[in-house]
């Protein structure tokens, strides 16, 4: 308890911003589901015809899974804030639309005849009497709308697009479960403040008359009233003031600027920290770091489109999932097949590789090694009936990982459990697996102690680190060359190992690690 | 006025109302009743056009309305529903003044006016006005629905039901409300009901209807005392005008063509035309019919000779009634005189009829005796 609170003190400035930027989007978001939603819902209370198209297809889109929306999005979209912001409206909308034309089909018709026979207009009798009859009716739906979208806003970070969601995201990689809160606590505060807000507003806007309380005279209502008002007023304010100091903020970040994106694993978020900080250090180019990006295909769909300017990929990755081919063992090939084929197709250049082959490997604790004599991934086939593995869905799936395990050593594995990220150590720590696959320079092997199995028949291929960069950023700034080349030869399988183990056990920042690192060898 | 030519009413196939006319006066109040399904609420919606007609036209002052701007139109005329249609979200002062608002009159004049019609409805401004109307009481809400149509100062005022959701004694009082808030504003209101006793407390004018036409468009009176149609009767209900007894008359009572004589009849022919009669009261007449005085039973047997004339045995009439006196009247005075036979008279002193002791009697006992029989039957 008191280390968490040590965290989170330590860490104020970043969890502050974190949730300035988790207000900022949430209330964007719901504001312009609001602005849909509404006269949506108004328009299908008039034309019925619409009502059931309309509600089913927003009953349809709020089906799809947030994460499966987010990739779906980016080919579209790109990342960061821009598909975050649409994947939440969407999600918001259906309850808007719903309460907006539940309230408005629900007026009495008696009501609505008589403002008609009084000589109301259509639009007056919308202003005058169905909208404000309807309002706690919709203020309902826009308060299920705005609790929902803080929690569902935590997925933007899968797309680098910020908000408490980045350190629950991190802290699930690294095992650091002060970080998950941190992350955590926050938004369930802020779901709980909007809930309340939310809660005076559709309170405020029922009619005095409809809300009698037992005990409670008309005149002490009035003066709760004035209060909750005061209240709302301030919380307005400060979202408005946060809103535009965003939007500030980000058009002043506007010259000279690159995006650096990153996977969501702790190697790459202190890749992209150590290339930005070289090359904020050796040119006057800023960086903006869009780090733990959901996986290969996001950063990859965001590159192509633009919306990051570099991420450090894997040259096995390259070659066998983004361009298809059948993996091979040669490491020079796969670059230069990689290099010309990314350059010529998606304009995209290949820089010098990194020292360090971040390749799959399995492996294992060093009791079950002993036990059933394990040193490669050939002599896991005389027990693979008796083992269980936990890997990466990524694994499971790769054309190069599981399947190519099988085809190869006929490997018919016990049971296989999918795990992402660090929890699989969990798992093999506590014999519910017992081999797992992990990478090369994973800092965890080190922590953990554990046997990594020999792949003696280069089953995997070589999976060097290779910054990825668009060419055309590359001729806008041709000195990001030269510092990105400086500082690739300096990373090692072995210094990778360390870095990695920093962040992971020692719960140190990547940000930090990264640039002790640079600073210890005089690169920046 | 309000001229209703053919007018036709088509629901999804179905006649509504069939080429119906007919003329409502200025300053008049109409009420429109008939059992539900006869279109008499079809009627109303369609003056402020809410429902469109589907043949014939409403011409209102010489100008149909479908010529007409439909909101002007409507902010010409007020509406009044059940509840008034008061909206609950606005406080009182909102619901009176909205019209007046959207037509941007200047404020002085608004709330003026607002506390005007406050009074004529004795209702304190200072109590009512920020209140909202599900605070208060259905008879309350009803007078605001009342002066919100009354707020634009419209020449015509709709009414579709107004009190039927009230209590029998709120209903009661807001009826005569509305009758002595008519006579002060003198508009022509058109008031759509079904219960007959508001309808005659009420109009200047009935419309009675059924499926989809005019069956009788009359005053109360003239509908109560000469239905038009057995239904017009049955649905009026065949005593209900014994709950209006002002409206009842002696001609409605008096026996006609009374048996008379002249002066020179002798008293054995007196007695022979009694008996033959079965009555007991002479009346003697002149030759122009017109009365001289009445000979009773008593009198006659006292005479001793059988040949005087009737005229020595009359007596002087000092009682006696107009045709169109109200019964109410008549019965008071043979109660107060102590009297058993009351003369009819017409405007030139001739004799048209004759009340008795014997036929009041037998008259208003046929009110019990219908009764029972209708209870019978509903039973």
């Amino acid at each position: 308890m008191i280390t968490l609170f040590n965290y989170m003190v330590a860490h104020a400035s970043q969890i502050w911003s974190l949730t300035v930027e988790h207000i900022e989007m949430t209330a964007i978001a719901v504001g312009i589901s609001i602005l849909i939603g509404v006269p949506l819902g108004i328009l299908i209370s008039y034309v019925k015809k619409l009502d059931k198209p309309v509600i089913g297809a927003a009953n349809v889109v709020q089906a799809i899974p947030s994460m499966a929306l987010l990739g779906l999005g980016i080919p579209l979209l790109g990342i960061g804030v821009l598909p975050a912001i649409v994947m939440v409206i969407i999600y918001s909308l259906l309850p808007i639309i719903k309460n907006t034309y539940t309230g408005i089909s629900g007026i009495d018709p008696q009501m609505v005849e008589a403002a008609y026979g009084i000589g109301l207009t259509k639009g007056q009798v919308l202003k005058k009497v169905k909208l404000p009859m309807a309002l706690p009716i919709i203020m309902a739906g826009v308060r299920i709308s705005a609790v929902t979208a803080v929690g569902l806003m935590t997925m933007a970070a899968f797309i680098g697009a910020g908000g408490l969601g980045y350190l629950v995201f991190s802290g699930i990689r690294t095992v650091n479960n002060y970080q998950i809160l941190a992350g955590a606590i926050p938004a369930c505060i802020l779901a709980l403040l909007v809930d309340f807000l939310m809660s005076l507003i559709e309170k405020l806007v029922t009619p005095i008359s409809l809300q009698k309380q037992f005990g409670i005279s008309k005149q002490a209502l009035k003066k709760s009233r004035k209060r909750e008002k005061i209240v709302l007023i301030v919380a307005g304010v400060l979202i408005c003031t946060l809103i535009v100091t965003g939007i500030v903020g980000s058009i002043q970040k506007q010259q000279k600027t690159i995006t650096i994106g990153s996977k969501d694993f702790t190697e790459q978020l202190i890749l992209c920290n150590l290339y930005a900080d070289v090359i904020e250090d050796q040119t006057d180019v800023n960086v903006i770091r869009k780090e733990n990006l959901g996986g290969t295909q996001v950063c990859y769909e965001a590159l192509k489109k633009g919306d990051i300017d570099m991420y450090v990929d894997y040259t096995g990755t390259l070659y066998c999932d983004l361009l298809g081919h059948n993996s091979v063992s040669n490491m020079s090939k796969v670059y230069n097949t990689c290099k010309s084929e990314l350059s010529s197709k998606y304009n995209i250049a290949l820089l010098k590789q990194c020292n360090f082959n971040n390749t799959y490997t399995l492996s294992t604790t060093k009791a079950i090694a002993k036990k059933y004599n394990l040193k490669s991934i050939s002599d896991l086939k005389n027990y693979d009936s008796q083992l269980k593995l936990g890997c990466t869905l990524e694994f499971q799936n790769r054309g190069d990982c599981m399947p190519a395990l099988k085809k190869l050593y006929n490997m018919n594995f016990k049971k296989v459990v999918g795990i992402d990220g660090s929890p699989r150590y969990t798992a093999l720590k506590n014999n519910e697996v017992q081999v797992v696959d992990a990478f090369a320079t994973d800092g965890m092997l080190m922590k953990y102690n554990l046997v990594v199995l020999k792949d003696t028949d280069h089953m995997f291929p070589p999976y060097y680190a290779v910054p990825c960069i668009r060419q055309s950023t590359l001729n806008k700034y041709p000195e990001l060359q030269k510092a990105i080349n400086s500082l690739s030869p300096y990373l090692t399988d072995k210094v990778m190992m360390k870095l990695n183990y920093e962040v992971d056990e020692e719960g140190k920042e990547p940000k930090d690690v990264a640039k002790e690192f640079l600073q210890s060898k005089g690169l920046i | 006025m309000i001229k209703f030519q053919e007018v036709t009413k088509e629901f999804k196939g179905n006649v509504v109302l069939d080429k119906i006319s007919m003329d409502i006066r200025d300053g008049e109040l109409t009420v429109l009743i008939g059992p539900s399904g006869c279109g008499k609420t079809t009627t109303l919606k369609m003056i402020n056009r809410l429902l469109p007609t589907s043949g014939g036209e409403i011409v209102i002052d010489d100008e149909p309305i479908e010529s007409l701007d439909k909101v002007e139109l409507r902010r010409r005329m007020g509406y009044v529903i059940q509840q008034g249609g008061l909206f609950p979200h606005m406080t009182i002062r909102q619901n009176i003044e909205i019209i007046e608002e959207l037509e941007n009159k200047p404020k002085e004049e608004i709330m003026q006016n607002t506390l005007d019609l406050m009074k004529m409805v004795d209702m304190d401004p200072d109590e009512f006005l920020d209140r909202y109307p599900p605070e208060l009481s259905g008879g309350q809400q009803q007078r605001i629905g009342v002066i919100r149509a009354l707020a634009n100062d419209p020449e015509i005022i709709l009414l579709d039901e107004p009190f039927s959701a009230l209590d029998p004694i709120t209903r009661s009082s807001l009826q005569d409300e509305l009758v002595e808030l008519h006579a002060k504003v003198g508009k022509t209101m058109i008031f759509v009901t079904h219960d007959m006793d508001e309808a005659i407390k009420i109009a200047d004018r009935i419309c009675i209807m059924k499926d989809g036409h005019i069956l009788q468009f009359d005053t109360p009176e003239e509908i109560l005392r000469n239905p038009a149609d057995d239904f017009v009767a049955s649905f009026v209900g065949l005593n209900r005008i014994w709950d209006s007894p002002e409206f009842i008359k002696v001609e409605d009572f008096m026996i006609k063509n009374p048996v008379t004589c002249t002066v020179d009849v002798a008293a054995s022919k007196c007695i022979t035309r009694m008996r033959d009669h079965h009555i007991d009261t002479l009346l003697v007449v002149d030759d122009d019919d017109r009365l001289l005085g009445i000979i009773g039973r008593k009198a006659l047997f006292k005479t001793k000779n059988p040949l005087v004339q009737a005229e020595k045995i009359m007596y002087p009439v000092k009682f006696f009634a107009h045709p169109t006196d109200s019964i109410v009247d008549v019965l008071k005075m043979i109660e107060e005189e102590d009297i058993s036979n009351v003369p009819v008279i017409d405007d030139d002193d001739r004799v048209v009829g004759l009340l008795t002791n014997s036929n009041l009697v037998s008259t208003l006992s046929k009110q019990f005796l219908t009764d029972e029989t209708a209870d019978e039957e509903v039973n």
